[in-house]
């Protein structure tokens, strides 16, 4: 679904990403650790080109990301995100959030679309909201409302910028929730978080960046129970302290 | 324009930007209707040439009121926006230009009520408007003290219109009630 070969980054002197490789198969849940500064937001939004990648090749679904030719528009509403800081249109109703892809992206009607919107709102638990405005939500249901938003282009993968950084901590469940549903739906996801539980009881796969490189790619239960890189070591030491 | 991709258009529109607003309106008009008639043999009609003045004018000031507004909807707005596959321009379109707009509202008030004022600068080029209309009067009656009264409540009267109007878009376009 995803191939990331040799991917560089850099922003101006700083080369934040040395090298990037990372396969993810269709339906499969892979999570992205790291120490903050590490790089692991740059890998996943050069992914759907929203940071320009420097050097290497990106494959999303066989196309070529990188390649002028390519229509990046199509590429992203195959590949859609959801943000650390949610950003939904405040301007519009949360159903109108979530209806906006399918009717100007995919081109459907807009029945079609509500049903589609409500059906997704639904699937989050938030079909009461449909025709409340963003700054009426918590926190959590933003987030919900991001995934309904994210899910509701129909894309082969789904990439998670930090989904739950910006929540209170009561607030962090229902979404993390909401993407294990996603999960044994056999959504492929690609997650940038730091929920260890999340990661030790969803991912199919888990990834440590440090340095601008793939240290350890393992299985979740490999990576907690053995983490033989020094480096990993002592990054969940301290995670697990604080947790 | 200024937030154009284009190098050329983005310069362009910047020494258009800085070279009417560097300059004093009284000049421009007074450029525009002796000046450029000398140098290029051809006359404006005075009424012509205010309305020329006054819209070029003010173009320069809302291009910075619709610059800074569309500058100030956060970055992630346009990222949401392209990564459920929308292109540029359909951001631009539903997402940004809707909150941009609302923001715009306040200043841009402001800068139809300048505009408005501004056009009494246009008595020094013979436009009949208000203010030269009251010095008219003025010179056959010599009431000063009651005409320019009447003709200060004349602006008043229209940029008190103007503020309320705005003050009820806004209203309309608040979200939440």
């Amino acid at each position: 679904m995803i191939k990331i070969e040799k991917l560089h980054k850099s922003f101006g002197d700083l080369k934040v990403l040395k090298g990037v490789d990372l396969h993810v198969k269709a339906g499969e849940v892979v999570v992205i650790l790291g120490p903050s500064g590490s790089g692991k937001s740059t890998v996943l939004r050069c992914i759907n080109k929203l940071e320009e990648p420097t050097a290497g090749r990106i494959l999303v679904d066989g196309d070529d990301i990188m390649d002028q030719k390519t229509d990046i528009n199509y590429v992203r509403s195959e590949a859609t995100m959801v943000f650390q800081q949610f950003n939904l249109f405040p301007h519009m109703t949360v159903l109108e959030n979530v209806t906006l892809g399918p009717i100007k992206v995919r081109k459907w009607s807009k029945a079609d679309a509500n049903k589609l919107g409500l059906e997704l709102l639904d699937k989050v638990g938030l079909k009461d909201k449909a025709h409340n405005y963003p700054e009426q939500l918590s926190g959590g249901q933003k987030q919900r409302v991001a995934i309904a938003r994210s899910l509701a282009l129909k894309p082969k993968v789904i990439l998670f910028d930090e989904p739950t950084s910006a929540l209170d901590p009561e607030l962090v469940g229902e979404v993390l929730e909401v993407m294990k549903q996603l999960a044994r739906e056999g959504m492929t996801m690609v997650v940038v978080t730091h929920e260890m539980g999340f990661a030790k009881e969803v991912a199919d796969r888990v990834i440590f960046i440090d340095e601008g490189v793939v240290k350890v790619d393992k299985d979740p239960h490999e990576f907690f129970s053995d983490p033989d890189h020094p480096r990993l070591r002592d990054f969940l030491s301290k995670v697990v302290l604080h947790t | 324009m200024k937030l154009s991709h284009n190098f050329f258009s983005r310069k362009l529109a910047g020494i258009y930007i800085e070279s009417i607003r560097g300059t004093p309106m009284i000049v421009q008009a007074l450029f525009l209707y002796f000046g450029v008639p000398m140098a290029l043999g051809l006359r404006i009609p005075p009424v012509v040439a205010g309305i020329i003045v006054i819209a070029v004018n003010s173009g320069a000031y809302i291009a910075e009121i619709v610059r800074g507004a569309v500058q100030s909807i956060n970055p992630g707005q346009m990222e949401a926006g392209r990564s459920i596959g929308l292109n540029r321009s359909q951001t631009m379109r539903y997402v940004i230009w809707p909150q941009a707009f609302k923001r715009m509202i306040p200043p841009l008030g402001n800068q139809f009520i300048i505009s408005l004022k501004d056009t009494s600068l246009l008595t020094v080029i013979g436009v009949g408007e208000l203010t030269r209309t009251g010095q008219e009067i003025v010179a056959v009656n010599f009431r000063a003290f009651e005409v320019y009264i009447a003709v200060a409540i004349v602006y008043l009267v229209m940029t008190l219109s103007i503020a309320k109007g705005l003050r009820m878009l806004e209203k309309r376009l608040q979200i939440v009630k």
